[in-house]
């Protein structure tokens, strides 16, 4: 599975600022990946034109998956009729009511599946949405800041269950916190903004999986080289 | 809701009558210009079964053309909620026409139709529909993207769930904007029945004009007053019930 973006062009209708000249970057396959950047400087703009939800000014994002790719952000909504059990009930595909009671588990929302979504935390209420996108049946998945407002355990826990449920997925994180990205990512695209060149550097994360050991001298060499591309 | 209604519209009406009782003492006016207090009593104890019927007749019609309108409203509004060139013609038809004061062909339809029930029901519904129209095409336009956007990206939006998401989101507009449109169609009733037709309120005070006879006008305007202002409490708390129902 590769996903490709060549040759982007972009900038935000009616501004005379180009986000992107000539960005090239690439994803090689499952697994899970980083976009990491200033606020700013184009992350999720990429992720807009890499799902379709904006049309670059030039250049092509080619993926030769079956699906198209999904994108999920920390600022969703579910709607109030119903009860976020009833909710996920509805948009579960009948093959993986196995794999959504799991991360209902897993991302600790058990007790919380006769609540209404506004009746929920901020964090409840990212994962709750980062769930629903989980069990559709994805090749490539961009979470931006899915996991924003959740508390550090719970994301550690929730990231390494994803990596082990889902080795087939092509997942790019999108977070402003540079230790997750680095301990968790495997291909880390630093966006660097017009200024410099390249604009976008990659960092090979540490890619940690549950049960490895983390080498913290290696993530603080990771941590620093994102830094500096930054 | 409902008494709270009631408690504003008798605030206003009871200030509206202390000053027009205040100029009547202050300018010295006679009975016949202003009534006084007296007067006023007096009418009311006569013409006040008459005028409660009369105000029912008139609410009768409006109500149908209030509900003839919201349905028209939901429909077109649907439809016009598109992108589409149809979408869009809808939506730019709607505001030219509802730019036209629908009163001025009122006597078209009295001369084609006559002057009973129909009438009436028709400039009723025309005069409460296009402030509604444009109300629900507003809010059937406006994407709720926080919420639609999971069910665009895994095709599972429909037309129907795009409506229910912005219906539920827009209730508490929505119900405002049913409730206000009761006022319009009332008044597009009183138009037509002081215009031509030949029963309701507004032909009550038609009569009271050519009569000039102020106190009966007062009268018909109270019961008109206290008839809407029940009316509307009622559609009020038709709405919350629907939002607890939904929401449940």
């Amino acid at each position: 599975m590769q996903l490709d973006c060549r040759h982007i062009h972009f900038r935000h209708p009616g501004t005379e600022q180009l986000l992107f000249e000539d960005l090239n970057l690439s994803f090689d396959g499952p697994g899970f990946h980083a976009f990491f950047g200033p606020s700013g400087v184009g992350k999720s703009s990429l992720a807009h034109i890499i799902t379709g939800r904006l049309r670059a000014d030039g250049g092509e994002v080619h993926f030769a998956g079956a699906r198209p790719p999904l994108y999920t952000h920390n600022q969703e909504r579910l709607p109030d009729w119903s009860s976020i059990g009833r909710h996920l009930e509805r948009i579960t595909p009948t093959a993986a009511v196995e794999k959504k009671n799991s991360l209902v588990e897993l991302f600790g929302l058990s007790p919380l599946l006769k609540h209404r979504y506004s009746q929920l935390s901020l964090g409840q209420q990212n994962r709750i949405n980062l769930v629903r996108y989980l069990v559709q049946d994805f090749q490539v998945l961009i979470m931006d800041e899915s996991l924003a407002n959740v508390d550090e355990a719970t994301r550690v826990q929730i990231l390494l269950a994803m990596k082990s449920m889902f080795p087939q997925g092509l997942f790019i994180y999108i977070s402003h916190n540079v230790m997750e990205v680095a301990t968790y990512c495997r291909r880390i695209w630093v966006l660097r903004g017009q200024e410099k060149a390249p604009p976008a550097v990659l960092v090979q994360g540490r890619d940690l999986y549950s049960g490895q050991h983390l080498d913290r001298s290696a993530l603080e060499r990771v941590m620093l080289e994102i830094m500096n591309a930054a | 809701m409902l008494l709270r209604r009631i408690y504003q519209f008798l605030l206003i009406y009871a200030l509206g009558l202390a000053g027009l009782l205040a100029v009547k003492y202050l300018a010295g006016l006679s009975d016949y210009v202003i009534p006084g207090f007296g007067a006023l009593w007096r009418t009311g104890g006569e013409v006040t079964g008459r005028y409660a019927g009369d105000v029912l007749d008139t609410l009768g019609v409006a109500v149908v053309g209030q509900v003839v309108s919201v349905l028209l409203a939901l429909v077109i509004g649907i439809l016009g909620r598109q992108t589409t060139w149809f979408g869009s013609f809808i939506k730019v038809a709607a505001y030219n026409v509802q730019a036209y004061p629908i009163v001025a062909i009122a006597p078209i339809i009295f001369i084609l139709l006559g002057d009973g029930f129909l009438s009436r029901l028709i400039i009723a519904a025309m005069i409460c529909y296009f402030p509604l129209l444009l109300a629900v095409v507003g809010i059937m336009s406006e994407p709720v993207t926080d919420i639609e956007h999971f069910y665009r990206q895994t095709g599972r939006m429909r037309w129907q769930l795009e409506v229910k998401i912005r219906a539920f989101e827009n209730l508490s507009k929505l119900t405002t904007v049913v409730s206000g449109s009761a006022t319009l169609a009332m008044a597009g009733t009183i138009v037509a029945e002081f215009i031509a037709a030949g029963a309701g309120i507004g032909y009550s005070i038609r009569i009271a004009l050519y009569q000039s006879d102020l106190a009966k006008i007062l009268v018909a305007l109270f019961m008109i007053g206290i008839t809407l202002s029940v009316y509307q409490g009622m559609l009020e708390r038709a709405g919350q019930m629907v939002k607890q129902v939904w929401a449940r």
